[in-house]
């Protein structure tokens, strides 16, 4: 379950490495083997892209233990990043996405940095009100699309120097969605190995003993919200290409809401969990909604059960299960 | 008498202000729990008292007290859900949990009474006071002396009774208070069951003063974690300092340079403060 007990499959690489590509092929295949429709690929590349949201929240609260009510800004600075760069300067997929990358490190270095000092709950409740604030100053600023947002945003362009990618449909969206979250999900296994990711779970499990080695908790704190802070960013880049559209709306409690339960759902520190809870929420609220405050009630209902009934998710709920039965 | 008129204006508005954060202060104060729910629990307070007055037609005085027993026994069952995480001092998912109640209270608020803005039937409200070229409401005075006499109880009650005492000791180490007889779920429950109906009062009083919305809770909280943050996180004298002063603040800030910034503009003062003073103006 923690990082230290989860490479017990290293001992045979050639076999994890085949097993890995038969299910990034299988992934990719998937909007295919499920009938290719439309509807299979918009719901596909929506849930490639909120999970890639949810990976950034998960990184701080599984590994790092501490809770960002910030990231709906993270967000949100992607996907207007995304649409006023690309609507008004005419830049491609990659100047957008590098833009989305510096700005989300700039805010949450900022962030990261006032609230250094403080105690833990500051450090949630300043996240939370810098989302309500950046809210506020988007719906009122025109010159950024203010309440009616930005209408009609180009395809995603991502040139390679010999041809062009067009992101125009959202067939063609998938591929850079599962890219996208390949990507973070490399990251996401790379961290839980690095030198922070060991460092931070130190820091939640045994403060007393990281402070002894020398390990100074603030700047891991620092560290890791600094990192987490552009792969929300960016799935909020993607989600302005796959919408064409951005507006205050992507400030809404209910990205909040999600990220936080898509962690807890399946368990925290679990690589695949955010991915596995992100398809079962998704799946709910697109094929089996009940309406948008039942859909609240739901989610809302979910993060706070699990919470408090079973604090290490479905698979800890399956482990007990299974331990009772055996 | 422009300026005149904006401090009159900070004076109602930080008056609010402190009025809807004393239950936020008493339960970090005391109690050392954060509610991120306290945003809903006020649209609720104000929807309560709506409902009371519009569709039970009691009056304002029975709405208010019917509010309040509403948002207790809410509280009451919040807090029991939550007992596991608050005996175990699990800071990090209770604050998730209050987090995702909050969204199931306004889920809930949208299906119970609608998506439409309503405004409270007040009279208070209408009627105004004029001094000269300045004016204010009695819904204003009401507001004000009603936040004074609240926190001239509170800080009684929490520094001069043998409860206050019992509170603060269960605060510091729920285990221990419990080996000195005291009980200490009873305790936490009564601190949250106080934070709710505190604010149902806070919210029926200063409700009426503008539209109110089921999605308004996530915007409003905003002002009760600066004033609870500048007073020094759990001083009950720094939160009504904070709160009055905020209010002075952007009365002037949002008459002066931008209405439409006024939340944002208080969010800079709490980030400044956070810089130079990391645990709150009051502390030395």
């Amino acid at each position: 379950m923690t990082v230290l007990d989860s490479n017990s499959s290293r001992s045979m690489p050639p076999l994890r490495a085949a097993a890995i590509v038969i299910f990034v092929a299988l992934g990719f295949l998937l909007p295919q083997l499920l009938g290719g429709t439309p509807v299979a690929y918009s719901t596909l590349t929506t849930i490639a892209i909120f999970a890639v949201m949810c990976y950034g929240v998960d990184i701080v609260l599984s590994y790092l233990g501490e809770v960002s009510l910030g990231h709906t800004l993270f967000w949100a600075v992607g996907g207007y990043a995304a649409a006023n760069l690309s609507v008004k300067y005419g830049l491609n997929g990659w100047g957008t996405a590098v833009a989305t990358i510096a700005l989300c490190i700039a805010a949450a270095a900022f962030l990261g940095a006032v609230t250094l000092r403080t105690r833990e709950f500051v450090f949630s409740l300043v996240t939370y009100a810098a989302a309500v604030v950046t809210y506020e100053i988007a719906f009122n600023w025109d010159a950024i699309g203010g309440s009616d947002g930005i209408v009609g945003i180009s395809a995603l362009k991502l040139p390679f120097g010999f041809a062009t990618y067009v992101g125009a449909t959202q067939e063609d969206l998938w591929p850079v969605a599962f890219a996208l979250l390949l990507l973070t999900l490399a990251f996401i296994a790379r961290f839980r190995r690095s030198n922070l990711g060991t460092r931070a779970l130190m820091v939640q499990m045994n403060p007393a003993l990281a402070t002894s080695l020398g390990i100074d908790q603030r700047k891991v704190r620092l560290a890791v919200f600094m990192i987490s802070a552009p792969i929300t960013g960016l799935a909020g880049w993607l989600y302005a290409y796959q919408r064409a559209y951005v507006g205050p709306d992507m400030f809404e409690t209910y990205f909040l809401v999600m990220m936080l339960t898509a962690v807890v759902l399946v368990g925290r520190r679990i690589l695949l969990g955010p991915l596995i809870s992100t398809a079962i929420l998704i799946i709910q609220q697109n094929l089996f909604s009940l309406g948008g405050d039942w859909n609240k009630i739901v989610l809302g209902s979910v993060l706070t059960l699990v919470l408090i009934f079973w604090p290490a998710g479905l698979v800890g709920l399956f482990r007990r299960f299974r331990k009772t039965t055996a | 008498m422009n300026i005149a008129q904006q401090i009159v204006n900070g004076l109602v508005l930080g008056s609010g202000y402190a009025c809807i954060a004393l239950g936020w202060t008493i339960l970090l104060g005391v109690a050392r729990l954060v509610n991120f729910a306290h945003g809903q629990l006020y649209m609720l307070g104000a929807f309560a008292t709506w409902y009371a007055m519009t569709r039970l037609g009691l009056s304002y005085p029975l709405a208010i007290i019917f509010a309040i027993v509403t948002l207790a026994a809410l509280g009451a069952l919040m807090q029991s859900a939550m007992m596991g995480l608050v005996m175990s001092q699990n800071l990090t998912s209770l604050m998730i949990v209050t987090l995702g109640l909050g969204y199931v209270l306004q889920g809930g608020s949208a299906l119970i009474f609608g998506g439409n803005p309503q405004t409270l039937p007040g009279t208070l409200s209408r009627a105004k006071v004029d001094l000269g070229s300045l004016w204010f409401t009695w819904q204003d005075v009401l507001v004000l002396l009603a936040t004074l006499a609240l926190y001239g109880a509170v800080w009684l009650f929490t520094q001069r009774t043998r409860f206050g005492s019992v509170i603060r000791a269960v605060a510091e180490d729920p285990k221990l208070s419990e080996l000195f007889g005291i009980n200490a779920r009873v305790v936490y429950l009564c601190v949250f069951v106080f934070e709710c109906s505190a604010v149902a009062l806070g919210a029926a009083l200063v409700a009426p003063r503008s539209p109110i919305l089921t999605s308004m809770g996530f915007n409003e909280v905003i002002m009760t974690f600066v004033v609870v943050v500048l007073g020094g996180i759990g001083s009950i004298g720094g939160a009504l300092a904070a709160g009055l002063g905020l209010g002075l603040f952007i009365a002037f800030f949002g008459a002066f340079i931008a209405q439409a910034y006024t939340t944002a503009a208080a969010f800079a003062v709490l980030l400044a403060l956070l810089v130079i003073r990391p645990a709150g103006l009051a502390t030395k």
